[in-house]
């Protein structure tokens, strides 16, 4: 209203495969001003983003740059129209120097046609003391601190002259100095009349930078306003919402006594988790959550054997185990449903029923030989456990969707006979009627005597599924609840290292 | 002609869908079937029986180093050492063969040789961790200069009798290499599709990380896998060995990792690994020998040999369906 706004983005839609994942969002963001836009993992925050940034079209709704409808058909657009999109995973080439980094795709030439490294060096030198940095443009990326490169990716926006800054997630890899730093840099573009979108799940930091918010829930916009009428419990709320749809889900309890694992001060020598101690009794579900880079994935990876850098003692039924391959885990009973079933879960050239059998070839050998009917007999056995949805088990298993592909994962498991079961990100890009029957599927191996570890960011599903849950932040457990004790503002507060109880509990 | 037409027509959908499975799956077959066809209406003799068993017999030798390439580049790697490792073998196995006067050490030699040095190339590609393309450059360098200075520079003969026999005996008409060549395809084939060694090697070509997650030795397969082109090799250097009865350091097995990486992409199989079959490899085989001797019956200069080979091999590349 004092201000005039710059961007306007009205009623915007999008689906994906049919599963519509934002339903008309709108976002106002004025001039020379600061805005959080908040929300959970999934909110549709980042879908929003790319399609200002044009990486994505949407399939309803209007963009406004200074009043004037415009069209983001593609990110070379969106640049110029003074756009600039700053992502999580910075986009530096380490391999060349400030300034060719910074001209990439649009370097300058001089009358013969030859890169003019004069006058590229001189803009970004300009640039660079603007920001405050001191460095030679033509130092190499690679030699750089990450809060530098940072710096880079913020210079080639002004270098840009943008008018609309993205910043996503741009503090997970800072320290507290280079943080503050940061904020500086941004208050003074905000001075020049810059306007930045600020993404991010640091509450704290956003109450001390931001001027003004928009929260997404579940692609809806749920909340918008400025930041001094506002509080974190407000805005947590609105981020977390009432609980839609969240039924728990249970298992018997088990009546054994003991533990099935056991972890004591596992520590990464590569820096990525630290004194890390837990252990799981059989037939529980012990979640473990945290935003991005709290190292719960990389934790593991290694008590499965696949990161072999690390210190501190695992016990499996009570004995000592040395694991520094899979194929050991799996010998000790354990079993691991990676994140990112793309790359990590399916052999996407072999059929469905070669991918479920791909961890225990030995169960399906004759005399040396693969046996195709055993195979073929236990694939329809799990097919029927698991509900699997396939016409012909022959087809390669990326024909399958996701929720499918996940079960055959799951099945490879379970014929692997394994007594400890951990999924990381079990349910991700999969559609909520197939989440349910994951979820169900995992209670009823609970149900069955295995121990369960699920790895999520999704609060709402750790809740629902597990009984105990650990936090973890920078690579730490910062706090253990049981479900009872637990909610999602809770997990917030410790997954953003705003609180820890860690030592005390265990 | 019209009747099937009218077929196709009805079938529509589905028997286009069933051709562009075919096609995909077994375009070499029908790229062997069209240069077999343009071979035998070009020149008459083609067809001789004499000429079909002579062009076995020049293929059989790249036919079964092949093969090992096959399991390799399923696997995603490649193996550029397998012309001068056959000449390395050769050099070790005629030099034991003379030294012992038996036969049976020759052979010995020549699969001890031939598994060693791949085995050498698995551990720098699964423990050293280096590119195939770069460990197996080493190892062609490193192994045609072993044989050279084995051999100072020149060629060996062998001095057993009966040792020339082993690829100038015939079984009826077919000559005894052929036979070999046939058996092992059928092995090989065996191999890839019936054991859990050829399910983890498709697995491992596909998605290294998703197969070492899924609990596969995924170091203990690659080291097999060049070891097996390894073994593969000393057989092919023994037939090669024996068919002259002498070895040259120099020249035997020049370029051959070339016509057997051909064979292999004509075949089908995919450069990065995961996909392809032996079939196609064997009838990539058989394409390329074709193909030479059809060249040598119209009497083109050998010179202009290599560009149509060039050609083709380019030409069946492009019409692959690729992902």
């Amino acid at each position: 209203m004092e201000q005039s706004s710059i961007l306007e983005m009205i009623g915007i839609k999008k689906s994906f495969n049919q599963v519509e994942v934002l339903h008309g969002v709108d976002l106002t963001l004025h001039k020379g001003e600061i805005h959080a836009l908040l929300g959970e993992n999934g909110a549709g925050k980042s879908t929003l983003m790319n399609i200002l940034g044009g990486v994505h079209q949407p399939d309803d709704g209007q963009i406004k740059l200074d009043g004037q409808s415009s069209k983001m058909e593609n990110p070379r657009i969106s640049q110029e129209h003074g756009v600039s999109f700053i992502h999580q995973e910075l986009n530096v080439v380490t391999d060349l120097t400030i300034y060719e980094n910074m001209f990439l795709g649009s370097e300058l030439r001089n009358k013969w046609g030859m890169l003019d490294v004069k006058e590229m060096s001189r803009q970004t030198n300009e640039v660079l003391s603007k920001l405050g940095v001191h460095i030679s443009p033509k130092t190499y990326v690679r030699e750089l601190e990450t809060s530098y490169k940072q710096m880079i990716e913020i210079a080639k926006a002004l270098l840009r002259d943008s008018k609309i800054i993205i910043m996503d997630e741009p503090t997970t890899s800072l320290t507290d100095n280079e943080v503050n730093q940061l904020f500086e840099l941004m208050r003074s573009l905000k001075k020049s009349g810059v306007s930045i979108i600020y993404i991010s799940h640091k509450l704290k930091e956003i109450k001390s930078v931001c001027d003004r918010y928009t929260v997404l829930r579940d692609g809806d916009l749920v909340g918008d306003g400025r930041m001094q009428d506002t509080n974190l419990e407000e805005i947590t709320q609105l981020m977390v919402g009432k609980s839609v749809s969240t039924d728990a889900f249970h298992h018997r309890k088990s009546t054994s006594e003991g533990n099935v694992l056991k972890v004591k001060n596992l520590t990464s020598s590569e820096g990525l988790y630290r004194n890390i101690n837990f252990s799981i009794a059989k037939g529980e579900v012990v979640g473990f959550t945290g935003l991005a880079g709290d190292g719960r994935t990389e934790l593991f990876e290694s008590i499965f054997g696949f990161r072999k850098k690390y210190s501190g003692a695992i016990e499996v039924n009570g004995h000592p185990v040395h694991i520094n391959h899979p194929k050991k885990a799996v010998q000790a009973g354990i079993g691991f449903v990676p994140k990112n079933r793309k790359e990590n879960a399916i052999i996407k050239d072999l059929s469905v029923i070669q991918n479920m059998s791909l961890s225990s070839m030995g169960n399906f050998e004759k005399n040396g030989f693969i046996h195709s009917k055993s195979e073929r007999d236990k694939f329809q056995h799990y097919k029927d456990q698991l509900n699997i949805k396939v016409h012909d088990p022959n087809v390669t298993i990326d024909s399958l969707s996701g929720g499918n592909q996940q079960k055959v994962v799951i099945a490879k498991w379970l014929e692997v006979d394994a007594d400890i079961i951990i999924f990381d990100n079990p349910t991700q890009g999969i559609d909520v009627g197939a989440k349910n029957e994951i979820y169900q599927h995992i209670m009823n191996l609970a149900d069955q005597g295995k121990s369960i570890i699920i790895l999520s960011s999704e609060a709402p599903e750790i809740l629902r599924v597990c009984d105990r849950v650990n936090i973890m932040f920078h690579g730490e457990i910062t706090g253990r609840f049981n479900r009872e004790e637990l909610n999602e503002e809770i997990i917030m507060e410790y997954a953003t290292g705003s609180k820890r109880e860690a030592e005390n509990v265990d | 002609m019209t009747n099937l037409q009218v077929n196709e027509k009805q079938t529509s959908s589905k028997g286009l869908k069933n051709f562009n499975w075919l096609w995909s799956e077994y375009s070499v077959i029908f790229a062997f079937i069209v240069i077999f066809i343009v071979a035998a209406i070009m020149n008459d003799r083609f067809l001789y029986i004499q000429n079909q068993m002579n062009i076995l017999m020049q293929v059989s030798t790249i036919g079964i180093i092949a093969l090992g390439m096959t399991v390799v580049m399923l696997s995603g790697g490649i193996d550029l050492s397998v012309g001068s490792v056959l000449a390395m073998v050769g050099v070790f196995s005629v030099l034991s063969l003379n030294a012992s006067g038996s036969i049976f050490v020759a052979l010995l030699t020549a699969l001890a040789v031939g598994a060693f040095a791949g085995f050498l190339n698995g551990l720098l590609v699964a423990k050293g961790k280096i590119a195939s393309f770069i460990a197996t450059l080493g190892m062609m360098a490193a192994a045609r200069s072993i044989a050279l200075y084995t051999a100072d520079g020149g060629s060996i003969a062998g001095d057993v009798e009966g040792f020339s026999s082993i690829a100038n005996a015939n079984l009826g008409i077919v000559r005894f290499p052929v036979i070999v060549f046939l058996i092992l395809t059928v092995a090989v084939y065996i191999l890839m599709t019936k054991t859990r060694f050829g399910r983890y090697v498709y697995a491992l070509g596909s998605n290294e990380k998703a197969a070492l997650l899924s609990a596969i030795r995924v170091d203990r397969i690659k080291i097999g896998v060049y070891t097996f082109s390894g073994l593969m090799v000393g057989i092919a250097a023994l037939i090669e060995t024996s068919r002259l009865n002498s070895i040259s350091s120099s020249s035997s097995g020049n370029l051959y990792e070339l016509d057997a990486i051909a064979a292999v992409i004509i075949g089908g199989t995919r450069m990065t690994g995961g996909k392809g079959k032996v079939i196609g490899t064997f009838f990539g085989v058989l394409l390329l020998g074709v193909l030479n001797n059809m060249m040598n019956l119209l009497n083109i200069s050998p010179h202009l040999q290599g560009l149509v080979k060039g050609l083709i091999i380019i030409v069946a590349v492009l019409f692959q369906k690729r992902d």
